[in-house]
């Protein structure tokens, strides 16, 4: 599995370097920095700063600005991270190097591995300038646990990782990128709890949020983030968001292995 | 015997029919029925059929990447659906046009790319991609991306990589595709030189028939999916063509002379046409009629201006199996 990966990882860090995905860099930060500037100017220009008293119930705090940022920031690593994982296979189908890929005998982990940790060296960058960009609108960077952090964000990685393989199976099958990740990311931002929390919506959507596991990692980032809290304190969501890689990640599997055999039928035959 | 050996291969794919804007039904499509062939070590194998014949499926179910829907495919005893990842290690494809290769990247790191996912490292894959790219003449293109190559360097470079994993079996699906002749000159003798020094194992594909008859030892023609003549070039041309072309500029002929030309060569037909202060003559024959016409006209002392001898070849012996399946 070495080879693969540290081969993927390679290959597209040179096609990083050649021909960088500026629009995609620039769309993941402005994505983050829209939602932080709209919930700037809404908390401070159209509420006046006056928060409801559910909000505070249901969010546990009195920062909105932290929670927003908090929630713009994980929302654009976890649409990233989707869209490098989820792309990979069609990307190859479309660059015409999909029958070369599945002539070998590689390794899928290896290569869905490097491939996600080569994009990752990417999404860490733009990780960075948004929360650069946030603590400018009022994130605040005190009381951080950073060992629990870097915990949530690994455990998301991996849930995510396994959720991008289910998602990359339904692109190869409608052998569309656009209207289905969009789709998922648009639902992603409404029920994720990533501005407002996902008490504040009916009974019967909010299930949808419970099988994201971004929905709980920015639950617990935010626990860690906001109130310091330790890493025992959020267990019941590191556990629901492992559980959501456990279950994605045979389907996810599963399926991208179809769905290879699938267009190479369908598009080649 | 150590060789690819597929038995009463078959594959049909689900295709969708739209019937209107709103609904479409699944339909069957046989694209390979029952197929045998075998690829021996060090033999070079054409498979020929008109478009949709069933040639790529086929590459592709030999090559792994389809499953077929009926019969086997074994490679030196594997089976090729549940050995799939074994059989990946002995067998490579290489095909026309310009795509399996990273544009982005330059041929060292294509090749540096896809010998990692062939499990080679250090030493041993610099070396094959060196040796490779030599071959290929990339050498001095070998740090340039691929997307400022030519097509025929693209094409080299493509079968640098089918080569990369040193495989025993190759399959080629219209390898010079749009290449230059002389690209095309080059990358024949290279597959000559594979099959014969290194002793691979290779399936052609190719519209270029002459190239299939210069190549190739044996040739399977297939059609609709269904084999329907499998032979060496020779003597598939021998059974399908049955007559020879000769076409004579002589001095101007008489009357006597022309009926003196048909009595000789009884059971050919022979037409004449006047050229001013010559005549030609154009024999067709069931048999290599070169040395008769030159004994008559010999004897009638006839001056031979020219003379143009059309021996058949496979190219007309698949224009006339085409013609018969088409009338």
């Amino acid at each position: 599995m070495w080879l693969p990966f540290s081969a993927t990882f390679q290959r597209n860090y040179l096609v990083m370097k050649r021909a960088f995905p500026w629009s995609f860099f620039l769309g993941h930060i402005l994505s983050g920095f829209y939602i932080i500037i709209f919930a700037y100017l809404t908390y401070y220009y159209v509420f006046k700063g006056d928060l409801s008293g559910r909000f505070s119930i249901y969010a546990g705090t009195d920062d909105y600005l932290s929670y927003v940022i908090l929630g713009g920031l994980l929302y654009s690593f976890s649409v990233s991270l989707l869209m490098i994982a989820s792309r990979a296979i069609i990307t190859e189908l479309r660059e015409g190097t999909l029958e070369a890929l599945l002539l070998t005998p590689t390794s899928r982990k290896g290569y869905f591995l490097g491939y996600v940790a080569q994009g990752l060296t990417r999404v860490g960058v733009e990780f960075t300038v948004i929360t650069v960009t946030g603590y400018f609108f009022g994130l605040h960077l005190q009381n951080i646990n950073w060992l629990s952090v870097v915990v949530v964000l690994f455990i998301l990685i991996v849930a995510t990782f396994s959720q991008a393989l289910v998602l990359g199976s339904f692109m190869l099958y409608f052998r569309d990128t656009y209207i289905t990740q969009n789709t998922l990311f648009v639902l992603m931002g409404l029920v994720c709890s990533i501005t407002f929390p996902a008490q504040f919506l009916p009974e019967a959507v909010r299930w949808i949020g419970s099988i994201m596991p971004l929905t709980h990692g920015v639950d617990a980032l935010r626990m860690v983030w906001i109130e310091g809290k330790s890493l025992s304190d959020i267990l019941p969501y590191l556990w629901k968001m492992i559980i959501l890689g456990i279950i994605y990640f045979p389907i996810g599997t599963f399926f991208i292995k179809r769905m290879e055999k699938y267009v190479l039928e369908k598009h080649f035959g | 015997m150590v060789m690819i050996e597929a038995m009463n291969l078959g594959k049909v794919y689900t295709v969708k029919k739209k019937i209107n804007f709103f609904r479409s039904e699944k339909q069957k499509v046989s694209a390979v029925k029952g197929l045998n062939l075998t690829i021996g070590e060090g033999e070079i194998v054409g498979l020929l059929g008109l478009n949709g014949a069933g040639k790529t499926t086929t590459i592709k179910m030999l090559s792994t990447l389809l499953n077929p829907s009926s019969g086997k495919i074994t490679i030196d005893g594997l089976d090729a659906v549940k050995d799939a990842i074994k059989v990946k290690r002995l067998v490579n494809m290489i095909a026309g046009g310009e795509r399996m290769l990273y544009w982005r990247l330059t041929g060292t790191q294509n090749l540096r790319y896809f010998g990692k996912l062939y499990g080679l490292s250090g030493g041993e894959l610099e070396e094959r991609i060196h040796d490779l790219l030599e071959e290929v003449g990339l050498t001095e293109a070998s740090h340039t991306p691929v997307e400022l190559y030519s097509k025929g360097m693209k094409q080299r470079l493509q079968i640098a990589r089918g080569l990369i994993n040193d495989p025993k079996y190759l399959f080629l699906d219209e390898p010079t595709l749009g290449l230059d002749a002389p690209v095309a000159k080059q990358l024949r003798e290279m597959v000559k030189r594979l099959a014969k020094e290194q002793g691979k194992g290779i399936l052609l594909t190719s519209h270029y028939l002459e190239e299939v008859e210069e190549l190739c030892d044996r040739v399977y023609i297939i059609e609709k999916g269904s084999l329907i003549l499998h032979d060496t070039p020779e003597n598939i041309t021998a059974s399908v063509v049955k007559n020879y072309h000769i076409k004579i500029e002589s001095s101007a002929l008489s009357t006597f002379q022309q009926n003196r030309i048909k009595q000789g060569l009884s059971g050919c037909s022979i037409e004449f046409s006047e050229l001013g202060d010559s005549t030609e003559m154009h024999i067709i024959a069931p048999f290599d009629p070169t040395a008769l016409i030159i004994n008559v006209c010999m004897k009638e002392s006839i001056a031979i201006q020219k003379l143009e001898l059309k021996r058949p070849r496979l190219e007309d012996a698949i224009l006339t199996l085409a013609k018969g399946k088409l009338a």
